[in-house]
């Protein structure tokens, strides 16, 4: 054997080498990336919570601003995941004045929060933030997930100026068992006592809930996963996104134990937000209250907000101007990738634009 | 009985472990191996790894020769693999029916994967291939256990107890650092929730302050229209405070001069039939003279009236009263 034939092959096999060792650093570590890349400042700061502004990047287009509440598990960052793969700047691109509010981490001390809590005195009092500080009189609520949720009830309960649009992503509104896939039967007040896991954590630690999420797609989410990850460090593809990805899935927050009491018994167990009986602070959430203009988005294939869940929502409120529109794509592809550029991001945009004025 | 302590709890740790392992063993040994109740052997699952694997070792050293072929590697890891699970299903009932779909899945995979001509030896590139033709096979066996209420029913325990058993660490790790005089999570949390109410506090009063902010800047041109109205208002009143008060003066002037025409009509009324009374001219160039002297003066009262009557607006009882000399006037022509 040559020398020339000999280095070649020791190269190819200290380069195979390198990508095991950051294979295995990655598996080890867990993925790192530069996320949340936007220009942002803090505008407002209610315990945790941060009300983030993001920075116009041109003239503003549209005087009514888009206030954006993700959940309460996960970190909001997947809403402006990484430049060019974000639809915090997309919208910003586009001449929208955009705000975000971030629950934060819930520390022991809030264990007691409650949606009640969480509605009507940090997202009322964030909207009021939003409206100062844009000098506007109306808003548009941009809801992903259970903010979704979270912001229906908001506009349930506070119908009319100064909500102008609502727009609610993947948002679960109906919990009929039958409807839930996987979370009807884990969740069922048979096999399942929220009680239990409060007690004992307080707030119910986010890893519990991630694994909760990721059991819905085990394979997928466990190994298949990793067969990407190595798929694309040992052939020399992109990264970035992938390992942008990993980061948020393995980034989740706890969730308030009170809230999370709530969350499974009020809206899992007793489906009680479609029959009219939520209560916060008394006041009675009846979804047919909305009657702002509504663009209702959810994944044929999401498996943590099916699409019978987010398609009850058409039926519940009063709005004239409602659309529902489906996208074939799970809970979080439809937000992020390729197919959001070409399908959600645009539709957002000109659904807006024509109320955004 | 200390808080929170559910009935038939039990905060023994050793008895929370027992029953932890009890229920969690007895799980997964009865998903696996049929419910055969043998879950007393706590290393079973690896004990039958432990015979696959030295089966396959000892049928590839039996044949040296077929090492070199990969796909007889794998044939025969197969056939071993698969060997021993079979076994396991033959030994109990199998109540998810999980090794029956393993064992389903494996024959499906060694398909999949000896159809192909040549067989990767690049490590990943085969587990690629491999995890391409398992996954959806296993997706849906996974799905199926998952979904099934059999394991629901067996994993509810599991997270009572453990809940148990955590929440029994965090009490007795709560009760150690106390009695070392150490500030505990629960003391950090009640400091951090006084932060937190302050925080709410300072928060309502940013609040406060904005709203009586916002109402004064809002109100601010709205106090200004209303500023503008209201001075708009007072001139128009002050305007008709000064009408109605010269039409007081006027009327106060108009009655006393009314008052005084009055008087002197009724001396003209005297010196009238006076006059009728009287033949005596002395008397009636006196009396000429006198009336002359009131008739002057009733010019002047007259004057006085027209003056008052053209800077007056038009007044119902002004008219009365100008039209009341006027006639007095023209009748005293007359005569």
């Amino acid at each position: 054997m040559t020398k020339e034939s000999v280095i070649p092959a020791a190269d190819d096999m200290i380069s195979n080498l390198k990508k095991y060792a950051r294979g295995m650093q990655i598996i080890l570590d867990g993925a790192q990336a530069a996320t949340g890349q936007t220009p942002k400042e803090v505008i407002w700061t209610k315990n945790k919570a941060k009300l983030y502004h993001y920075e116009p990047t041109i003239e503003k287009r549209f005087p009514i601003p888009i206030l954006i509440i993700y959940a309460l598990i996960n970190r909001p960052y997947v809403m402006d995941l990484m430049p060019g793969n974000s639809l915090v700047e997309y919208l910003v691109n586009q001449g929208f004045d955009v705000y975000m509010l971030d629950w934060g981490v819930p520390g022991d001390e809030d264990q007691d929060l409650t949606f009640d809590n969480y509605v009507l005195d940090y997202l009322s009092r964030a909207v009021k933030k939003v409206l100062r500080h844009a000098h506007a009189e109306e808003f548009t609520l941009f809801g992903f997930c259970m903010g979704g949720t979270m912001s229906a009830m908001y506009a349930a309960l506070f119908p009319g100026k100064p909500l102008r649009n609502l727009i609610l992503l993947t948002t679960p509104v109906d919990f009929t068992p039958e409807e839930m896939g996987l979370y009807g039967l884990w969740t069922s007040a048979k096999y399942f006592n929220p009680d239990y896991l409060v007690d004992a954590f307080g707030n119910v630690p986010g890893a519990m809930v991630d694994t909760g999420n990721r059991m819905t797609r085990p394979v997928t989410n466990y190994v298949g996963t990793y067969v990407t990850m190595w798929d694309r460090l040992l052939h020399n593809k992109p990264m970035e996104t992938w390992l942008a990805m990993n980061k948020w899935v393995n980034d989740g927050v706890p969730f308030a134990g009170e809230a999370f009491k709530q969350w499974i018994r009020e809206f899992y167990q007793q489906n009680k937000l479609v029959k009219g009986e939520i209560k916060l602070r008394g006041r009675q959430v009846d979804l047919q209250n909305i009657t702002c203009p509504v663009l209702n988005i959810a994944g044929k294939k999401d498996h943590i907000c099916t699409l019978p869940q987010a398609e009850a929502t058409m039926k519940l409120i009063r709005s004239q101007d409602k659309e529902f529109f489906v996208l074939d794509a799970g809970h979080i592809g439809l937000l992020t990738g390729s197919d959001a550029r070409k399908n959600l991001w645009p539709k957002i945009r000109s659904w807006l634009e024509v109320r955004s004025n | 009985m200390p808080d929170g302590r559910k009935p038939g709890g039990s905060l023994d740790p050793m008895e929370l472990w027992k029953q932890w392992y009890d229920t969690s063993s007895k799980m997964w040994v009865s998903t696996l191996d049929g419910n055969k109740e043998t879950f007393v052997d706590t290393y079973g699952l690896y004990r039958l790894w432990l015979e696959t694997v030295g089966k396959a070792q000892e049928q590839m050293q039996a044949n040296i020769s077929g090492l070199m072929d990969t796909k007889e590697i794998w044939n025969t890891w197969f056939e071993a693999t698969v060997g021993a699970w079979r076994k396991a299903a033959e030994m109990g009932g199998d109540p998810l029916g999980l090794t029956t779909q393993w064992l389903e899945m494996m024959e499906e995979t060694r398909k999949r994967i000896m159809a192909g001509d040549v067989l990767p030896t690049d490590p990943f590139t085969f587990f690629q291939k491999w995890y391409e033709a398992t996954s959806e096979t296993w997706a849906k066996v996974v799905d199926d256990m998952l979904s099934s209420e059999k394991f629901i029913e067996s994993a509810s325990p599991f997270i009572e107890i453990y809940s148990n058993f955590v929440k029994t660490l965090h009490r007795a790790n709560e009760e150690f650092f106390s009695n070392l005089q150490l500030p505990t999570r629960s003391d950090l949390a009640r400091v951090a929730g006084l932060v937190v109410a302050m925080d709410e506090k300072v928060d309502k009063l940013e609040d406060a302050l904005e709203n009586l902010e916002d109402e004064r800047s809002q109100e601010s041109p709205l106090l200004r229209s209303a500023n503008e109205a209201i001075g708009g208002r007072l001139g128009k009143v002050e305007n008709k405070l000064d009408t109605l008060s010269t039409a007081l003066e006027k009327n106060e002037a108009v009655k006393s001069l009314d008052g005084r025409l009055g008087r002197v009509e009724n001396k003209l009324d005297t010196l009238s039939a006076s006059l009728e009374k009287s033949e005596a001219a002395g008397t009636v160039e006196g009396l000429a003279k006198r009336l002359d002297w009131v008739e002057s003066k009733l010019d002047k009262v007259l004057a006085a009236l027209e003056k008052i009557e053209a800077r007056e607006h038009r007044g119902p009882e002004t008219a009365n009263s100008t039209g009341t000399v006027q006639r007095r006037k023209s009748q005293k022509k007359t005569e």
